[in-house]
């Protein structure tokens, strides 16, 4: 099924507004990712979506319908809870049979259904346990399959993961794109970790403040961050960003007082963010930007370096053969990609 | 030999005296039953009865006070109420907990504040109300003042509240009513705060003694503790007649008390003072 969401506008006070004229397609069968730091309204989100909530202004449509005010139970979604939600007085089995059990679906084909579900989410040799009875995982993979079994439009998970320890985490979300892409449901995944976003969406939707941010795929929003809020966000080591300053159309590094090499075609004075991936830097005995080594620590077949640039401490990947040390002032070059100059007001990205 | 601190002896030493406190009267009462006339106010006091198959005491008091019919009572006062009031408490405490509507917290605010008032002070409105609807000494009277309790809604609107919301938004999605969601998901998951409150409201009941005695002037619609009272005007202040009589009270409550004891002391300590 797709979503598409026209201006939508949720206010809970006069003066803030959750999420702010957002408008985004959603296609069907594809798994998306609201992502962002917490407050910037993706949970208010999935709660309109869900119904929960009601926007102030804006359309929500289901394919073609109209959805903005009808209640929840009409609108045939799932949705998956961080914290599980299930009942913990009922066993797996009557945990899974319950929507059915309310939507009147005769008894033995509730149970059907539900042992079926059960299989796909791989917890049916536990029917018979009760929710205390299981690991987060588990308990997961319950909920999942309990939000499924009535075969909704739409799956919403709100932080699905948050409450599982960092290995099952991993496991889980391949888990969770293992049966998205099995049952072919839409599904809409709510995070604050972007690693899990990158990993698991087909599209992410980025918001900050209330706002959408950027809505692209995975790499896309890697490679070409809309924006200095995108660039920062994304990626692991965080990206490096340092104040710069325009002169003769290059960005001089305000730090270190030192041309950076990058060539920008902006007015004179102009002041901007220069912002670089651990990867995009290369060790460069010409290049115009000098630093300091502090520290490298070995990774396999890159190592990672802290090199002081005037204040500030930048980290670059380095060739594992390289012997640098601690102390000694390196040349900082830069590949074509993954190098970006921010306007330093407004984040608009200027190359 | 492990070595055993003072401060454990004496305070074992305490709770021993306490507990002997505590168990004396039920224990003079329950031998005094079986003791005749003379033994009874013999001194040196006999610390065990001659014989325990000495049931005269009891058939007396079964002959001279309806004590069964008391009892009988006692049991539809007591059913009728931990039902009724069961009921009630449940859905003022889902409506508190659960519904949104205008003026939620200042209700509950002012029930709470109603709880200051203490039930002697209520009984005068009480008594005029049953005697308006002309209840007077009958059944219906010794039961419909107990039909709601705010302590009681307050007790489990707590745990209600402690219930993550995010389980009543999963059934909503699901298209489950607020009906069908309190009595699958919430009354199941209360079940310890629930037997608590129902035990309290019995032994509360079984034990209630000024309401009935304001309430009731016939033998037909007493409760045992009024009986109790009544006997001892009707069966002579006999020491040993008042004793087996009163083991037929509080017997039963007793036996309840052992059974439930484990969820009157976790749902207290759960359920009752928080939030």
């Amino acid at each position: 099924m797709r979503v598409r969401l026209e201006n939508i506008t949720k206010q809970f006070n006069k003066d803030t507004k959750a999420v702010n004229n957002f408008s985004a397609v959603i296609e069907s069968g594809e798994l998306v990712t609201l992502l962002g730091p917490s407050g910037c309204g993706k949970s208010t989100m999935l709660n309109m979506l869900s119904g929960i909530l009601i926007p102030t202004e804006g359309k929500i449509y289901f394919d073609d319908d109209d959805v903005t005010e009808m209640p929840s139970d009409q609108r045939g979604i799932g949705l998956v809870f961080q914290n599980y939600a299930l009942y913990p007085h009922m066993t797996v089995l009557e945990n899974i049979c319950f929507p059915l059990e309310i939507k009147k679906v005769p008894k033995a084909e509730r149970i059907a259904r539900a042992t079926e579900m059960a299989k796909l989410v791989h917890v049916d040799m536990l029917l018979d346990r009760k929710p205390g009875q299981l690991s987060g995982g588990q308990q997961q993979r319950v909920a999942i399959a309990r939000a499924l079994v009535k075969q909704p439009r739409l799956l919403l998970l709100d932080e699905p993961l948050s409450n599982l320890d960092a290995r099952l985490r991993i496991e889980m979300r391949e888990e969770i794109r293992r049966i998205q892409q099995e049952t072919k449901v839409t599904a809409i995944f709510v995070t604050h970790d972007q690693e899990e976003a990158m990993s698991i969406s087909d599209h992410i939707i980025l918001m900050k403040d209330g706002f959408l941010q950027q809505f692209d795929e995975p790499q896309v929003l890697y490679d070409s961050p809309a924006n200095c809020f995108t660039a920062d966000f994304l990626g692991n080591p965080p990206i490096n960003k340092m104040e710069g300053v325009v002169r003769n159309g290059e960005v001089y590094v305000t730090d270190a007082n030192l041309p950076s090499g990058v060539k920008i075609d902006l007015p004179e004075g102009k002041e901007v963010y220069l912002s670089f991936r651990a990867e995009s830097a290369e060790y460069n005995p010409e290049a115009s930007l000098k630093g300091t080594v502090i520290m490298t620590s070995v990774m396999g077949k890159e190592k990672i370096t802290s090199i002081k640039l005037g204040n500030m401490e930048v980290r670059a990947y380095m060739d594992a053969k390289l012997t640098l040390k601690s102390g000694q002032e390196i040349g900082i070059g830069f590949k074509d990609t993954g190098v970006f100059v921010f306007d330093r007001e407004t984040g608009e990205r200027y190359l | 030999m492990k070595k055993i601190k003072f401060s454990t002896v004496l305070l074992y030493l305490v709770l021993f005296f306490g507990a002997l406190i505590m168990i004396f009267p039920f224990y003079w009462m329950i031998t005094g039953a079986f003791k005749t006339g003379t033994e009874i106010v013999q001194m040196p006091p006999t610390m065990l009865p001659n014989s325990f198959t000495n049931l005269d005491n009891f058939k007396f008091a079964f002959q001279t006070a309806p004590f069964v019919t008391y009892f009988i009572n006692s049991v539809e006062m007591m059913i009728a109420c931990v039902v009724l009031c069961g009921v009630t408490t449940i859905l003022t405490a889902f409506a508190f907990s659960r519904l949104r509507f205008p003026g939620r917290n200042l209700i509950f605010s002012c029930l709470l504040a109603l709880m200051m008032v203490p039930f002697e002070m209520l009984v005068i409105t009480n008594y005029r109300t049953i005697v308006g609807w002309h209840l007077h000494d009958t059944k219906w009277a010794l039961i419909l003042p107990f039909t709601t309790s705010i302590f009681y809604t307050y007790i489990l609107k707590g745990f209600f509240d402690s219930i993550p919301e995010s389980l009543y938004q999963a059934a909503k999605v699901d298209g489950c009513s607020d009906w069908k969601y309190l009595w699958r998901v919430m009354v199941p998951m209360s079940k310890p705060s629930l037997v608590t409150i129902m035990l309290l409201n019995a032994i509360a009941t079984w034990n209630s003694f000024m309401w009935p005695m304001i309430a009731t002037n016939s033998k037909e619609v007493r409760t045992l503790p009024f009986g109790l009272y009544a006997f001892i005007s009707e069966g002579g202040a006999k020491n040993e007649r008042m004793m087996a009589a009163a083991t037929v009270v509080v017997l039963p409550m007793i036996i309840v008390f052992l059974v439930a004891r484990k969820y009157i002391v976790n749902g207290v300590a759960r359920g009752g003072l928080k939030g």
